[in-house]
């Protein structure tokens, strides 16, 4: 099947909206162990089946894509360590359940960027939409910009990082892991949290259930220079500090096996 | 007739397993539970993506069953530690001995990758270079006798 022109030629399965065709074109210009793939024609299927290619099976640990033109779902499943540029903005769901690359994009993206991630550095050079970070379980999520609404909803582990303003419901449902937030944010703020720290340097419109402040150590202090360094950010500013007040938090008398499966 | 049905019945109840441990879903016990100089080489920072040891950061010594152990995310279960940890190294170890559980592919989740995994992936996932690729050669199971519908 020849599905390489254009979204509109290429043939799905009606079950799933899946391209079935899963041949790697082998269109990325390698130079020098770097490889280039110029996504402007290509689906979003062909240009995971590329990179995925590049790095499981060339060992190219370098991968640039030109023109991803706000495609869904681009360099998702990649579980190695390698590093990724976007030249350009990412649609819905882009970088999901990764583990271990490192990515920047210079653009914005949509929804539910970095869900899942497992570890790794995102550093994306723009906007990103609601629900970024859902359920991220490790590595570093930086957004140089603004984010909508329940970002690091379900968050299990791991960084993110908002330079601009954050939505409203940001942190809902967190259960381990940090939050910088450097910018003003909404309503809400950690509604439901059962664990994890909340940095915020900005105003707080409200806070949600059970999320309370807390004290800033100098363990908090020495995570928050270090993360800040390793992403050109400064020196810290003044930051509040928001806890699980531990009101709505039963697992230790009723489920300890439940519990532990979070971890 | 008898009431008694535990002799007439030989079906027992399945085995019901309470604890989330590493040794039970392997069979094995790793040389880096039981000594501290196995994991000397373990670097952390080398083995983690970014400039610091980024997802490890969420990585401490917890308990199980009373002893020390690190929890690895990959099979879900724990990993025990039977050596005296020195104090204000817990999280160090825990983690130096997580690292060295995925890199020596002993974990459990390695091991199901390659039996079940269904799309291409390296099998040392991040932690090895380099490693083997699985599950490029998944084929999905078909039912004797199936067809399918029509239009599909």
């Amino acid at each position: 099947m020849d599905a390489v022109v254009g979204e509109s030629q290429i043939t799905y399965d009606a079950r799933g909206l899946v391209e079935v065709d899963d041949t790697v074109l082998g269109v990325a210009v390698v130079k020098d162990g770097k490889a280039t793939i110029d996504a402007s024609e290509l689906t979003t299927r062909k240009i995971n089946l590329e990179i995925r290619s590049l790095v499981y099976e060339q060992g190219i640990e370098d991968v640039t894509i030109l023109n991803p033109g706000g495609k869904h779902s681009l360099g998702v499943g990649i579980l190695t360590r390698c590093k990724m540029t976007f030249e350009g903005s990412l649609g819905y769901f882009a970088l999901g359940v990764i583990d271990g690359p490192e990515v920047t994009v210079n653009g914005r993206v949509g929804w539910s960027a970095c869900e899942n991630m497992m570890a790794g550095v995102v550093v994306i050079n723009g906007n990103a939409g609601s629900l970024t970070g859902a359920a991220i379980r490790g590595g570093d999520l930086v957004i140089k910009g603004r984010v909508g609404a329940r970002t690091g909803i379900d968050q299990k582990g791991g960084t993110i990082i908002i330079t601009g303003d954050a939505g409203s419901n940001t942190g809902f449902m967190m259960q381990r892991g940090r939050q910088l937030l450097l910018g003003d944010v909404g309503p809400h703020l950690g509604d439901s949290m059962y664990d994890g720290i909340i940095y915020v340097a900005g105003k707080v419109k409200s806070l949600g259930a059970d999320c309370v402040p807390g004290e800033m150590t100098d363990e908090d202090l020495e995570f928050v220079t270090r993360k800040m360094g390793l992403y050109d950010l400064g020196t810290p500013p003044e930051l509040q500090k928001f806890v699980c007040g531990k009101k709505l938090y039963n697992y230790d008398n009723l489920e300890p096996h439940e519990r532990k499966l979070v971890l | 007739m008898s009431n008694d049905h535990s002799v007439s019945n030989p079906r027992k109840d399945p085995e019901k397993i309470v604890s989330i441990d590493s040794e039970y879903l392997t069979g094995k016990r790793f040389d880096y539970q039981e000594d501290i100089s196995v994991i000397d080489d373990v670097d952390l920072q080398e083995s983690t993506p970014g400039g610091d040891i980024n997802w490890l950061e969420d990585i401490t010594m917890l308990e199980e069953d009373g002893t020390p152990a690190v929890f690895d995310r990959y099979s879900n279960s724990f990993l025990k530690i039977y050596y005296d940890v020195p104090v204000g190294r817990e999280d160090e170890i825990a983690r130096k001995v997580l690292i060295k559980h995925l890199q020596s592919g002993n974990s459990y989740g390695t091991v199901l990758k390659e039996r079940y995994a269904k799309f291409a992936q390296p099998e040392l996932g991040p932690w090895v270079k380099g490693s083997k690729t699985v599950g490029d050669n998944y084929v999905p199971p078909v039912l004797e006798g199936w067809e399918a519908p029509e239009g599909h």
